[in-house]
């Protein structure tokens, strides 16, 4: 019998993120601190947390990120405006019900001007363009309320180009498919209705091989395991309701001996430094497998299930029953 | 982050780390300020300019210092510059990428860099020869991407920027160019998936162009993919490119060649998961496709041989068994 997951400790964790203001990587990670605090709200929220960061800071923080220039988000005060910390901001103001203190129109605006005549997105005006933004821009419309503006056929067209013949999708037209990229493009699918254009049968294959013998999963052919794949290739297969397809026995251990039982987080594999990111991504994974005592967590948001449901955007999927006790 | 081992630090080695790090902070804290209060005034000197690239050289992942550099070279440097050093100017910030890519190779803002440098190479060295300085840099930047390959086959954002290459230079390469360095990465490891990946998407290409006989091609794939799965047949590479050749089976002669071939593979290996799996699916293939023209004789065989390999990778590869089950119901 392995580790159980320490809810308390992984609590602890990552309230204790922001407290070190010595710490030279904090700094050096500046760039990626809206989504920390969205991966650090998730993993609260799956967790039955959500309440042990301050609500109020939160909101006043992802506000000081506005980058009124171009009416968008960047990742930290007086950082660029870009599509991955946007749809970090509104995931974040989403689920702390705070969605009125932003521009929604403006947003809009700005994500529809990234679209490409492919009908990807770039991340911002320097223009380069990845399957990622195209997700983030979907989830994003979709969130603020906005979403009928979306050229939908133009949109879907860039996908599936994209797809490939092992049933997967890569982060450009030609690209090798990926885990993640996989991810992107069935969420946005998900979200556009529009699932018609998976091969599930092949897809379903191609993620189920993901499970090395360690019971983790891996991202492409032939490459590690990490624990963030847990999320991007179990999100994909619950969306086509194939979670069943894996061992979610091994993929739980596997997660949990990720675990770092001193100081709480998770890594990206058992004996690894934990980081924010992992954290999320671990408990994402256990959620959707069916741990006890987490909450429903949104595969195609990667949000709440609730927060999704009240807004009225759930989508088919389907994740493993949650068990009564470990 | 990923691939860092846990270090375990004693409380006197974290204070004495936390103390050097200190002056670090201090200075980098002291150097980010400097050159986001610049950026909010627009300020576009070669001063600024000079601000960045020491900036950058602490954490090239600031996206947003990225984003003024370029804007400083836009606004302030290249303005009132002959074309002439305003190429020098991006061949300086290409070769600082290329310095950084080796210490950073997976990170996107350092790939986007370079490949805005590439976008704004001017007309030049003459008139008459409009696409020369573009082109150099285009060859140049074949070389680095491969160089960034052999050191890891299999990072994307290479592969990615390659397509980029390939695709956008002025003067290109042949696609059997393109099919001979697939082959050489191949040779070197059947397993680079990559690699495979990209020779999927060059025969594609040459075969819907009709540069290529597609069924004279596909013999030879048949014969390089046979050879790799002989010497490794446990290499899932291998088999997805396989699949990928056999495609909707529109010669049912090669699929049941295939399959024979191998069936003869896993009389050899008796174990190999792989085998099964694949031979599942080209039996399935050959009942959706053919199933209707052929004896209910030789269609029952496939569908109870189906059934027989399915129960054996039930056993043999037990974490996938529900998949195993849900292909056994049809």
């Amino acid at each position: 019998m392995g580790p159980t997951l320490d809810i308390p400790l992984h609590v602890k964790y990552i309230q204790s993120l922001g407290e070190n203001k010595d710490d030279l990587v904090y700094h050096l990670t500046a760039h990626l601190r809206m989504n920390a605090v969205y991966w650090g709200l998730v993993a609260l929220c799956v967790m039955g947390h959500k309440d042990a960061l301050d609500r109020d800071e939160m909101i006043e923080y992802v506000m000081s990120c506005w980058d009124d220039d171009v009416g968008a988000f960047g990742a930290h005060p007086d950082h660029d405006a870009h599509l991955l910390s946007t749809l970090c901001a509104i995931q974040i103001l989403t689920i702390q019900d705070a969605l009125e203190r932003v521009d929604t129109a403006r947003v809009a605006k700005y994500i529809l001007s990234l679209q490409q005549p492919s009908g990807v997105f770039a991340g911002d005006s320097f223009g380069e363009v990845d399957t990622r933004f195209l997700c983030c821009a979907v989830l994003a419309l979709s969130l603020i309320g906005h979403l009928h503006e979306l050229d939908v056929e133009k949109t879907v067209g860039y996908i599936r180009r994209c797809r490939n013949f092992d049933g997967g999708f890569g982060a450009q037209e030609g690209a090798e498919s990926h885990a993640a990229q996989v991810f992107v493009c069935v969420a946005a699918l998900a979200v556009l209705d529009r699932l018609d254009e998976l091969d599930e049968d092949m897809l379903g294959w191609w993620l189920a091989e993901r499970q090395l013998p360690n019971g983790g999963l891996n991202g492409r052919p032939e490459k590690l395991e990490d624990v963030c794949y847990s999320f991007w290739v179990l999100s994909a297969l619950s969306i086509m309701n194939k979670i069943p397809w894996i061992n979610d026995e091994k993929l739980t251990q596997f997660i949990l001996s990720a675990q770092d039982l001193e100081h709480g987080g998770i890594a990206d594999r058992p004996g690894d430094q934990p980081d924010v990111f992992h954290t999320n991504f671990g408990v994402a994974g256990l959620s959707l497998l069916g741990y006890p005592g987490l909450e429903d967590l949104d595969p195609v948001y990667c949000m709440p299930a609730s927060v999704i449901e009240a807004k009225g955007l759930r989508k088919g999927w389907k994740a493993l029953p949650r068990r009564a006790s470990a | 982050m990923h691939g860092v081992k846990q270090v375990r630090y004693s409380s006197e080695a974290l204070a004495a780390k936390r103390e050097r790090e200190r002056a670090k902070l201090a200075e980098y804290q002291s150097l980010t300020a400097k050159v986001l209060a610049k950026k909010g005034e627009s300020v576009w000197t070669p001063e600024s300019f000079a601000l960045t690239t020491k900036l950058l050289h602490v954490n090239p992942e600031f996206y947003t210092v990225w984003n003024y550099r370029r804007n400083i070279l836009l606004n302030g440097l290249f303005p009132e510059r002959p074309p002439a050093e305003i190429n020098d100017l991006l061949s300086d910030d290409l070769s600082l990428t290329t310095a950084f890519l080796k210490q950073h190779p997976k990170v996107y803002w350092i790939w986007n860099h370079r490949q805005w440098c590439l976008q704004q190479v001017p007309d030049g060295p003459t008139e008459a020869e409009p696409h020369g300085w573009r082109q150099a840099y285009w060859n140049k930047e074949l070389f680095v991407v491969e160089r960034m390959l052999d050191a890891d086959p299999r990072n994307f954002h290479a592969w990615n920027y390659r397509r980029y290459i390939l695709k956008e230079m002025p003067v290109k390469r042949t696609a059997q160019s393109e099919l001979t360095y697939t082959k050489r990465k191949i040779e070197a490891n059947f397993s680079n998936f990559s690699a495979w990946h990209q020779r999927s998407k060059v025969l594609s290409s040459l075969w819907a162009a009709g540069k290529l006989d597609k069924i004279k091609s596909s013999e030879e794939e048949f014969d390089l993919v046979k050879n790799a799965m002989y010497t490794d047949p446990n290499d899932q590479s291998v088999w997805i490119y396989h699949r990928w050749l056999i495609g909707p089976g529109d010669d049912q002669a090669v699929v049941e060649r295939e399959i024979a071939s191998i069936q003869e593979l896993l009389d050899e290996q008796p174990d190999s998961k792989w085998c099964m799996e694949s031979l599942v699916f080209y039996k399935r293939l050959l009942l959706r496709r053919y199933g209707d023209h052929m004896p209910d004789e030789r269609r029952q065989e496939l569908g109870s041989e189906c059934l027989e390999l399915l129960a054996k990778l039930q056993e043999i590869d037990p974490d996938r068994r529900r998949r195993y089950d849900d292909l056994g119901a049809f």
